[in-house]
């Protein structure tokens, strides 16, 4: 059943090039059903699962491949199942202006299935497997222009997603050798008589390990891969590199902090000061790098970065309420951002608009699409009454409760973050909806809102962000459920 | 139970429709349409005070419209603090909303101000009807973003960079407030706004220096609103540019909000006792003079009359929270009553500049010798709460600037007891300075004066009876502040 | 004595016997025999495996009976005939793999002369193995090296003869070092039998006699083997020769030739020497920090290569740098993570070469990077499995390569003080890797808008895909089911002691 649910994605991507489709809707439909059908085993799965452990294969020892559903890859891959039929129906319309369709859709499938994988791991080594595999999927969906830039691109991010993935291996070898299994229980594997002497050693492991990972979530100072990444697509963007791939960095840090290592090895230790440092900086870091940058994919890229170390925050709180605060925001922000960047790529599809100053007087001719993007940027600034405020709240709370001084200035650094935030999102709905008094109408006259298959997924999006901010607590509570091991 | 949640909810429905709906939906030609629409926000904003007077007579339970998460409930409760300022709101902005049916003739996109204006009344009304923090800091945001495209208005370069300065300033403060409200609630027992506070007695004791920092962290935050130092820079940045009536609202009402704020967490969350005597009392008290004395010096270099109000602003609101940070009785009791006067009486100020614009189009004070000739009524309210402002009596500046000195000398502080009075004189003197100017050249051009340009062009009665009400209800609070004063020691005593 | 323990004696002499063989036949012929030798040796070696691992006991061959200490030793257990037979295939389909070049490269009178050599080669390589004295070990190293040689020059470019001179010199002087080393072992033991020198040395050393001679003589027969096998900084010789000599020559002088003389320190370390002792002298330090430094030089020398045989054998170097690595942690676990690594690289690196040869010849023979854009797609095999080999070498999962990488770091683990440096250098060098074979897969990916160069389809090189498929499916099955081959390892060890 789990294993399924990867192979979906694998199979109907690997169709795609190969069925003789006469015509472009025909492919469409192919690609949606299979998807939706996939995000409905998943959903499917998630509600009906068992404990057991799937043990796909052995690799070497007691090394082996397997899966298994606990609360972390619940969260996790009800995420991505639920965006990513909506990234699907998105891409075929953004898809229209660019060539090279059937290899793009076949990647943007796989991804789905190897994404899965991520969530489903039941060890660190299969996790690793499909970490590693992800960045082996995703280049050709960064390459995807061929342009000189993307190729560049490309380059970088498989050389710094490698590069992290071969520090994170080192962890994995920590793991392996000093832990009583691999498997992931929450609480961390280390055996205490094994580690016995070695804690040093394990915590600058545990920290290289956490910047290996931290490359795919763009920790500072890794993180230049994701604004140059912008060049693909923008459902790639969007999907990619504000929900799967940076996502599964973060996903990947909380797996090895939570339930590999084990928080109680590594609470109080420097080594959690030190990457708790690291990631405070990456938070005022990004922000910055936001404002200062006039490209809108790139900007909204360095919010990610900014946000995904929010994320990061939370789980090197490393107490159950800081894990709370982690998943809500790996989950709003998910929802947040990638409504954002479909907005953005609503512009850039409809006006051929890709700089911040180019926006002039864009918001009374798309109404929708800027009614969203605003939704979103106070959802992201975390105005009350949105998702964004939800999850920082969750962070925020558990920093104070956490006691530790290091995260009470992690608070300062959020709020910092926030008011960068409204500043490099703001300033773009002030240029899109008052353009100054000498504005001329005309040159904006044939512009317009984009058709339903890109309307659709961000009215959904946004109903997600007012529903998740104003209801958020079975969500909230199901998180405390994962943080505690309950579920 | 509902009445509470009308006031709140009409307005802003009603603006968002007529922000999304009025731009297109109207037929006719151009003079008929602002007729529609002068009329149907006139009729919005009518109803919208009497629901929220209704609601002020009627609402006396708490109402929890629902819960954001499990512990922080959404949650409107009307007491005597936030009827004041409701009061306030309501009047100032019935009086700039009728002024502005006249003043936006000559400004654009109409109906885009009247559906923010609404937005504002509805948020302000929120604002005051809030029954604990997280409420509070929610209308609080909200109140920043749908004032600020009051601010940017009219849509030059200046105006919007304005718009956002305003913008960040305000937000800049929110956040500081929402970090220590995350610490609030950790550290409390609930959030609900109870007079007298409602820290938790066991961990006060052990992050009692701690909570001091937060609360001072929070104070600042809340008073970038209202304009302290040192973040007060949006002020005589975003008056200028705004449309008068904007400009009143913003400066009779909206930093208020501020004051408010601060009030709910002093005297409501943290209480007066915790924070008495402390270090951050004196670094409070500190930080308003300096505002009262550095906003009168402003305002008197400042040549563009609608700049130099809003210096005055900074420096008015400041009494204000001096009031607030002497924390006894006497003086609180007096910066509660300056909200009101000085709330009346800067948006008469800022009206009669707007009607100056409107009429002559001329900004500077040097420009506006004569004027008193040309516009008597206006200039004739302008002075009389000019005298107001100063503090010359009977008028409800005196009241409140008396309640002030006195309380303040009873204090017991340091130092601080006596300096107080002093610097709230000495900026009286420079209030004089920087006021009456307009008056005396106004009035008596001098001997060099061609008296055969001048004509007679007062503003249309749509601008003057505003001015007008508002004119004489600052002097009622002169002439009968026990009304008030009763009413205000009830809060007062309620709180210390 | 059963019948299957001629089979080490039987393969050496019939690959022998074939060389010569070839002198007198036709190219075709020739090639045929080299083929079927091939072929022959390795399904001897498939049987004496299968015999030594269902006895599970090594055995000792005399050579015409004469015992211990006159006679002359062949000695098998699993570890040799596993490596014989791995040997085997990546030379079969090394040889298969540049076959079609071969014409190209080296005139075609030449043509037995060549196979010749390889058999020769083939043969030293297989009496390297199975060995078991000393003298015959230096013999067939110095005709493994002549053949070398030969295979180098024998495509006459004015760089081979240079990069073949260069190679002589170079290996002339390991080879003599370890003449050196052997003679003061000679000296010392007054054997030749790896067996009895083994026990006269530790008891020397429980005597505490000879210590400095006994250690100048471990370190001279080391170091000349470190310079046979292009172990950092010995390895200038190394890209020249790899990089210019045919393909087939290039992917077997880089995974077998090297491999053969790594796997004769081994057998000292392990058969002379003895295990502890060897540990106890100071020369693993020594191997482990070049092995360290190597694996980082030779990987920023491949950066900044723009050529791309060039390029895949200074990765050599890198991987000959881990080798060492592991040997210079002084554990069984390190020694066999080595030895798993030297097979996993023979299988990658000559993949590596077979398919880079694929992508330079749709690119107008030119390897230089800026006319291989694009190459992935003229050349699809090719493309796959030089993709294929990169992601080995970078240590992705299912791959050889992370079986190694895992067993390196499992290892280091165990190593008190070497562990934080060798797993740092192996995280640095992995990204170093990635970075110049990711560069190339994404070269060759990046298609051209208007190619001057001509694709090739299958038909076209039915034979060459067949050996593309062969090498990844050998990839893969080392990388997936790698616990087999390490239990392997482990018992071929336990039978060297």
């Amino acid at each position: 059943m789990i294993i399924l649910t990867i192979l979906i994605p694998f199979i109907a991507g690997g169709l795609v090039p190969l069925l003789p489709f006469r015509k472009r809707w025909q492919m469409e439909v192919f690609l949606e059903t299979a998807v939706v059908a996939n995000s409905i085993l998943v959903w499917y799965l998630l509600f009906h699962h068992s404990d057991s452990t799937f043990l796909l294969a052995h690799f070497t020892g007691d090394l082996n491949i397997s899966f298994r559903v606990d609360g972390m890859s619940m969260v996790f891959a009800g995420l991505v199942s639920a965006l990513w039929p909506f990234a699907t129906l998105y891409a075929f319309e953004y898809m229209t202006k660019e060539k090279n369709e059937n290899v793009f859709f076949l990647f943007y499938t796989l991804t789905y299935g190897v994404t899965l994988g991520i969530a489903f791991a039941a060890n660190l080594l299969t996790m690793y497997f499909f970490y590693e595999l992800l960045t082996l999927v995703t280049v050709p969906l960064v390459m995807h222009t061929l342009t000189r830039e993307a190729v560049l691109a490309s380059r970088k991010y498989l050389y710094y997603s490698l590069g992290g993935a071969a520090f994170a291996f080192i962890g994995l070898i920590m793991v392996i050798v000093y832990g009583s299994t691999t498997d992931f229980i929450l609480g961390g594997v280390f055996d205490p008589e094994r580690i016995a002497g070695h804690t040093n050693v394990l915590l600058l492991i545990y920290v290289m390990a956490f910047m290996g990972f931290g490359v795919k979530a763009a920790v500072c100072p890794f993180n230049s891969w994701l604004p140059q990444a912008g060049v693909a697509p923008t459902p790639v963007t969007a999907l990619l590199h504000a929900v799967a791939v940076v996502k599964a960095g973060a996903f990947a840090i909380i797996r090895l902090t939570y339930y590999s290592f084990g928080t109680d090895f590594l609470k109080g230790t420097w080594a959690q000061d030190v990457v708790m440092v690291i990631v405070m900086f990456t938070i005022v870091y990004g922000c910055s790098r936001a404002v200062k940058e006039t490209h809108i994919k790139r900007r909204l890229a360095y919010s990610t970065i900014s946000n995904l170390s929010y994320i990061l925050f939370g789980a090197v709180i490393m107490t159950p309420l800081g894990l709370v605060g982690a998943l809500s925001h790996l989950v709003f922000h998910a929802v947040m951002k990638i409504t954002s960047f479909f907005c953005a790529g609503a512009i850039m599809h409809q006006t051929d608009r890709h700089y911040v100053h180019e926006l002039d007087g864009l918001g009374y001719k798309m109404p929708c699409i800027f009614g969203i993007f605003t939704i979103s940027a106070f959802a992201l600034m975390g105005v009350p009454g949105l998702a964004g405020f939800v999850s920082k709240w969750n962070l925020a709370e558990a920093a104070v409760e956490s006691g530790n001084p290091l995260a009470w200035g992690g608070i300062a650094c959020l709020l910092v973050s926030a008011l960068l935030t409204a500043i490099y999102m703001l300033s773009m709905m002030v240029r899109a909806f008052f353009p100054g008094k000498d504005f001329d109408y005309n040159t904006v006259s044939d512009v317009k809102d984009p058709n339903w298959k890109m309307l659709l997924p961000l009215f959904v999006f946004t109903i997600f962000i007012i529903g998740f901010g104003l209801f958020s607590q079975p969500v909230v509570n199901f998180f405390s459920d994962v943080a505690k091991g309950n579920v | 139970m509902y009445l509470i949640l009308l006031p709140i909810l009409f307005p802003i429905l009603s603006g968002a429709i007529l922000l999304i709906f009025f731009r297109t939906s109207l037929k006719g030609n151009e003079k008929a349409k602002r007729k529609t629409l002068v009329i149907i926000s006139g009729s919005l904003l009518v109803i919208t005070a009497l629901l929220t007077i209704t609601a002020l007579l009627t609402a006396k339970e708490s109402f929890t419209l629902f819960y954001l998460t499990e512990t922080l409930p959404i949650t409107f409760a009307i007491d005597a603090t936030g009827t004041l300022f409701s009061l306030l709101a309501v009047i100032v902005m019935l009086c700039a909303g009728f002024f502005s049916f006249a003043y936006m003739k000559h400004e654009d996109h109409e109906s885009r101000y009247y559906g923010y204006y609404l937005l504002v009344f509805g948020v302000l009304n929120a604002l005051c009807f809030a029954g604990n923090l997280i409420t509070f800091y929610l209308f609080f945001e909200l109140l920043t973003l749908s004032s600020m495209p009051l601010v940017l208005h009219n849509g030059s370069k200046e105006a919007v960079m304005a718009g956002l300065k305003y913008l960040f300033y305000s937000l800049c403060g929110a956040y500081a407030a929402l970090f220590g409200i995350y610490f609030i609630y950790r550290n409390s027992t609930t959030l609900t706004f109870t007079a007298g506070g409602v820290l938790n007695p066991s961990t006060v004791a052990e992050h009692g220096s701690f909570l001091l920092l937060v609360a001072f962290v929070m104070i600042l935050g809340f008073g970038v609103k209202a304009g302290m130092f040192p973040m007060h820079a949006w002020l005589p940045t975003a008056h200028p540019v705004a449309p008068a009536p904007a400009s009143a609202v913003l400066s009779a009402v909206i930093v208020k909000a501020g004051v408010l704020a601060i009030i709910r967490i002093v005297y409501y969350i943290f209480g007066a006792n915790f924070l008495r005597g402390s270090w951050m009392q004196t670094a409070w008290i500190c930080l308003t003079l300096i505002t009262i004395f550095m906003g009168s010096m402003l305002a008197y270099r400042e040549p563009v009359l609608k700049k130099r109000l809003a210096y005055s602003t900074v420096s008015q609101l400041s009494y204000i929270l001096f009031g607030l940070a002497v924390m006894n009785d006497t003086s609180l009791t007096g910066g509660l009553l300056h909200v009101l006067a000085h709330g009346f009486i800067k948006a008469v100020l800022f009206l009669c500049a707007g009607a100056i614009i409107y009429t002559t189009g001329k900004t500077r004070v040097d420009e506006l010798r004569g004027i008193g000739k040309e516009m008597p009524l206006t200039i004739w309210c302008y002075t009389i709460v000019s005298l107001g402002l100063i503090g010359i009596p009977p008028t409800g500046g005196f009241i409140s600037k008396w309640y002030l000195a006195t309380g303040s000398l009873k204090s017991g502080l340091p130092i601080l007891d006596v300096l107080g009075p002093v610097i709230l004189l000495v900026s009286a003197l420079l209030t004089a300075g920087y006021l009456l100017p307009v008056t005396i050249q106004g009035f008596f051009p001098g001997a060099d004066y061609d008296y055969g340009k001048l004509e007679k062009q007062e503003p249309s009665k749509l601008m003057t009876v505003p001015i007008l009400i508002m004119t004489v209800l600052s002097v009622l609070i002169g002439l009968f502040p026990n009304l008030i004063t009763d009413y205000l020691t009830a809060i007062v005593s309620a709180v210390l | 004595m059963n019948f299957i323990c001629n089979f080490p004696f039987f393969s050496i002499l019939l690959s022998l016997f074939s060389g010569t063989v070839c002198s007198m036949l036709p190219a075709k012929a020739a090639k045929v025999v080299n083929r079927v030798v091939i072929i022959t040796v390795g399904i001897l070696s498939a049987i004496l495996l299968l015999y030594l691992l269902s006895t599970g006991e090594p055995f000792v061959y005399w050579m015409g009976h004469f015992p211990a200490p006159w006679g002359n030793e062949i000695r098998a257990g699993v570890l040799e005939a596993g490596m014989a037979l791995f040997f085997c295939i990546i030379m079969y389909l090394s040889m298969a793999g540049g076959a079609h070049k071969l014409y190209g490269e080296v005139v075609e009178s030449k043509h037995n002369l060549y196979y010749i050599l390889v058999n020769l080669l083939l043969c030293s390589l297989l009496a390297l193995v199975y060995t078991n004295d000393m003298f015959t070990a230096y013999v067939f190293v110095e005709i493994n090296t002549i053949s070398a040689c030969g295979l180098i020059m024998i495509r006459q470019v004015g760089r081979t003869i240079e990069a073949a001179v260069r190679y002589m010199i170079m290996s002339l002087l390991g080879s003599g070092l370890l003449l050196f080393g052997l003679c003061i072992m000679y000296d010392l033991t007054g054997h030749l039998l790896m067996s009895n020198i083994k026990e006269s040395v530790s008891l020397l050393v429980a005597n505490g006699e000879y210590q400095i001679p006994l250690i100048v003589s471990v370190a001279l027969m080391c170091v000349g083997l470190c310079i046979k096998s292009a172990l950092f900084p010995f390895h200038a010789w190394l890209p020249d020769a790899y990089g210019y000599s045919t393909v087939s020559s290039a992917a077997i002088l880089s995974s077998l030739v090297s491999k053969g003389y790594i796997f004769l320190l081994i057998k000292i370390i392990y058969r002379v020497i003895g295990f502890d002792i060897f540990n106890s002298t100071r020369i693993i330090d020594v191997l482990f920090v070049f092995g360290l430094m190597g694996m980082i030089f030779g990987s920023i020398s491949a950066i900044r290569e723009n050529d791309i045989r060039r390029m895949i054998a200074f990765s050599s170097v890198a991987q000959i740098g881990y080798i060492y690595m592991g040997f210079g942690m002084g554990t069984q676990a390190g020694m066999v993570a080595s030895i798993f690594h030297i097979l996993s690289h023979a299988a990658t690196k000559s993949l590596l070469f077979i398919a880079a040869i694929g992508l330079t010849d749709v690119s107008n023979g030119s390897r230089k990077f800026i006319d291989l854009t694009g190459a992935a797609y003229r050349n699809k095999w090719a493309g796959a499995a030089f993709m294929a080999g990169s992601l080995s070498m970078v240590g992705v999962p299912l791959f050889s390569g992370f079986i190694s990488k895992l067993l390196f770091s499992q290892a280091a683990v165990q190593v008190e003080g070497k562990m934080l440096a060798s797993l740092i250098v192996l995280g640095i060098s992995t990204v170093l890797n990635a970075i110049y074979f990711m560069k190339t897969v994404i070269r060759i990916y990046t298609p051209v808008k208007e190619s001057s160069y001509s694709g090739i389809t299958f038909r076209e090189m039915k034979g060459y895909a067949v050996v593309l498929v062969c090498f990844i499916v050998l990839n893969v099955i080392l990388g997936v089911s790698s616990q087999p081959v390490v239990n392997m390892i482990e018992q071929g060890l336990a039978m060297f002691a």
